[in-house]
């Protein structure tokens, strides 16, 4: 019954003939044949188990693979799994209470490796003077290996003691001679962080939040440009998992940063000469429309089973031809979409767009917003966005046609962008209170346009797939009752609007808003 | 848990050996294992290289002072633990004596250490006697190993006898079987043929007589774990072993 006791790093150079020597006249050595051990390591490319405080490591020794889930701290015991495929989405690891901690971690994604370390252990066995084994003693020396980056290097040797039962007085006596006739300390570093910096690699280097830190006297239109940098970068690191498909995921964070993109083009106003603004608008605009079909098909496989389960049990099977029809579809629509974002077009539009923003900005511009601080323009900019939501939500009453919702929400949704680009400029509490607000409206009214477009979107499937498949009449039936639920939710949403608008549209909401971004000639005003 | 005891009322029949190497099928296997080595002479103890010595004595030991668990040794192979023996438990039955249920209380010390491990193998003394007993009511197979000779038969028949005799002690899987066989012999072989006629629950799984199983005492390790796996006598174990178990599944007790 062995169990861990305790790590120790051999520090670089450290010769091995040396610690053996330290035993001399304590214990013989009995060295055990090498065996090479493969570890990999997975996370979700936004890091979410990391961000949880935790690794999950894939072993195998050729003879079996297993996957070991465990605190970055070491503060609580490894969870285990034996496997025998790669690990991808939680859904397909082994079920259990622990899979579905698991699950809730990394939801969606899929998990991927993110480095590789070779481990060759030798296990030196300390005999007592009956030639018994009394403690275990594993060597552990470490290769990394960054398959993606092509960088592969030694890190730093481990050694690991196991007790023997009943010879923990021997496991004491080798502690003394490793710490003190030999100096040795103990390890608590994860050789994932260890290999990570060896690699040249920072964990949690990939988010799709929005995390500026700004300086209110900057010039607005060089912000501006670290601000499109920022979400330059993020449709960049997005495209490799798109383009493979990994999950949808990299789709979906790669089509929010074309949308801030824009937003932030034509809401920061009056930075950057109007003809470029023009150009990239119409371009970032292409780029919405060639995503988003893949990312259709991708929102219903994703909400399909909640689609099932809505139905009466008798109709989910007569679904199913929709979910056949969607994947029958989407190896097209994806390669389309591979096609665009390997087209001269893509590549040109993001080559010029980052040499745009890299380079330094106009000593002297004359654009209106260009030179002065940032912060009286995000100001400006807000407030004004702000009163358009405002006038425009009361203007909705029970009789207005959908087109004034989908204005509503176009106009929010450039507010939210608008504050979550600038909230470093602002109190924080008070922001996030905001955002939060903006949130719940925003989810109203996007409840209320999506799920008529996807009601739409269906009926013209439905033809589809009458035309295409001769699909059976139950099926369409069954859709046809889809649609009627969708439809339904929409009308609740319609129906919720006016209570959470009026919320949003509260004197003390409305309070914050005045206090946070009115503008100061504005205040002048006012007094 | 499953205990299975290792017994004979004659001595150099191989209960040692067998103990001993079973239990290391056993650990190999991935069970989690524990040897009892309750022979004063502590032969399984040396097998394993520990000192045949625990702290306390036979009385802290069965008055409960110490938790099994504390005295249980980890042997040189993965899964497989040892209990040691002591010269003190030459006086095991005037101390089971002084207690209330002398013949319970080996059942009553080992049922805890059930969370522990999946298999118990306890290496018994030679005799009849309250410790033997106390082993008959604990353990769910009693293996018997014999050498076929006609003294073996009515050893056979004492021991049934004796169960029979007991309340509560019927129930223990006998499991006899021929050890140190020389197929040499004429009358090794006869008996091989006719004493399982008696004896329903006689396995048909035998060990060979064989200098192999004497260089134990030289290796001080378990057979299989310095043999190739070809050798003929590792390969009796093996079959041994794979023959309990299905015994022990065909009972289906636990």
């Amino acid at each position: 019954m062995n169990e861990f006791d305790q790590a120790y790093l051999v520090p670089d150079g450290t010769d091995l003939q040396g610690i053996k020597d330290a035993f001399v006249g304590h214990y013989e050595i009995a060295e055990d044949e090498p065996r090479d051990l493969l570890r990999r390591f997975h996370d979700t490319f936004d890091w979410s188990l990391y961000h949880a405080g935790t690794v999950l490591e894939e072993r195998s020794d050729g003879s079996r693979r297993e996957l070991i889930w465990r605190s970055l701290r070491g503060d609580s015991p490894d969870l285990t799994w034996n496997i025998d495929r790669d690990p991808g989405f939680a859904a397909d690891l082994p079920p259990g209470p622990e899979a579905s901690r698991l699950a809730s971690l990394v939801g969606i994604r899929r998990l991927l490796p993110l480095l590789e370390v070779h481990t060759r252990i030798t296990t030196w066995r300390l005999l007592n003077e009956d030639d018994k084994t009394v403690v275990r003693l594993e060597l552990e020396q470490n290769r990394y290996e960054d398959k993606g980056r092509e960088r592969r290097g030694p890190i730093s040797t481990r050694m690991r003691l196991h007790s023997v039962k009943g010879y923990e007085i021997d496991l004491q006596e080798t502690k003394r001679l490793l710490q003190e006739d030999l100096g040795l300390s103990t390890n608590r570093t994860e050789l994932l962080l260890e290999a990570l910096a060896a690699a040249g690699r920072k964990p949690a280097d990939y988010s799709s939040q929005l995390d500026f830190r700004l300086d209110p006297e900057r010039r607005a239109d060089a912000t501006a440009k670290e601000i499109l940098l920022h979400l330059l970068n993020t449709i960049e690191d997005n495209i490799p998992g798109t383009r493979a498909n990994l999950d949808s995921e990299f789709l979906h964070d790669l089509r929010v940063a074309i949308r801030r993109t824009r937003s932030a083009l034509t809401q920061i106003k009056d930075v950057f000469a109007p003809d470029l603004v023009e150009r990239n608008k119409e371009a970032f605009g292409w780029l919405g429309e060639i995503t988003g079909p893949v990312r259709d098909l991708d929102v219903y496989l994703l909400d399909f089973n909640d689609y099932q389960a809505s139905l009466p049990e008798a109709l989910r099977p007569h679904l199913e031809p929709l979910r056949d029809f969607i994947h029958a579809h989407y190896g097209a629509e994806q390669k389309a979409l591979v096609e665009h974002l390997d087209s001269k077009r893509f590549r040109d539009l993001l080559r010029e767009w980052r040499a745009f923003l890299e380079a330094p900005v106009p000593e002297r511009s004359v654009v209106p917003n260009a030179m002065r601080p940032v912060k009286a323009v995000a100001d400006e900019r807000i407030w004004t966005m702000y009163k358009r939501v405002r006038k425009e939500g009361r203007a909705i009453t029970p009789a207005s046609p959908p087109e004034d919702m989908h204005e509503l929400r176009k106009s929010c949704k450039k507010l939210r962008y608008l504050i979550e680009f600038f909230d470093s400029l602002y109190p924080k509490q008070e922001v996030r209170q905001l955002v939060k607000l903006m949130k719940v409206l925003l989810d109203n009214l996007g409840n209320f346009q999506d799920l008529a477009v996807q009601a739409d979107h269906l009926r013209d499937m439905a033809q589809r797939m009458r035309d295409e498949t001769h699909a059976s009449t139950d099926t369409l039936l069954t859709m046809g009752v889809l649609v009627g639920h969708l439809l339904e939710h929409q009308h609740r949403a319609r129906e919720e609007f006016a209570q959470i608008f009026m919320t949003f549209d509260s004197e003390e909401h409305q309070a914050l808003f005045t206090s946070l971004f009115t503008p100061p000639k504005r205040k002048r005003k006012g007094a | 848990m499953k205990i299975i005891a290792s017994y004979n009322i004659k001595g150099g029949v191989g209960k040692t050996a067998t103990a001993v190497n079973l239990a290391y099928l056993s650990a190999r296997e991935g069970n989690r294992t524990l040897i009892w080595d309750l022979d004063p002479q502590g032969a399984a103890t040396y097998y394993f290289r520990v000192k045949p010595k625990i702290r306390g004595g036979t009385r802290a030991l069965v008055s409960g002072h110490r938790d099994l668990d504390d005295l249980v040794k980890g042997t040189d192979f993965e899964s497989l633990d040892l209990l040691p023996a002591d010269f003190s438990y030459r006086n095991m039955d005037l101390v089971l004596e002084e207690n209330k249920r002398p013949t319970k209380q080996l059942q009553k010390l080992l049922a805890p250490m059930g969370i522990a491990y999946d298999y118990v193998f306890l290496d018994c003394p030679p005799s009849i006697s309250l410790v033997s007993e106390n082993v008959f009511r604990a353990s769910h197979v009693l293996l018997v190993p014999m050498i076929p000779t006609t003294l073996s038969a009515r050893t056979l028949d004492q021991l049934q006898e004796f169960l029979e005799g007991h309340d509560g002690l019927g129930k223990v899987n006998l499991m006899p079987f021929f050890s140190m066989v020389d197929r040499r012999k004429h009358l090794h072989v006869h008996l091989m043929e006719t004493l399982p006629e008696s004896f329903p629950t006689f396995l048909k799984a035998s060990i060979p007589y064989a200098s192999d199983v004497e260089r134990m005492g030289l290796n001080r390790m378990p057979l299989p774990a310095y043999t190739p796996p070809s050798n003929p006598v590792t390969r009796a174990y093996e079959a041994l072993w794979t023959e309990i178990k299905e015994g022990l599944a065909k009972t289906g007790r636990w």
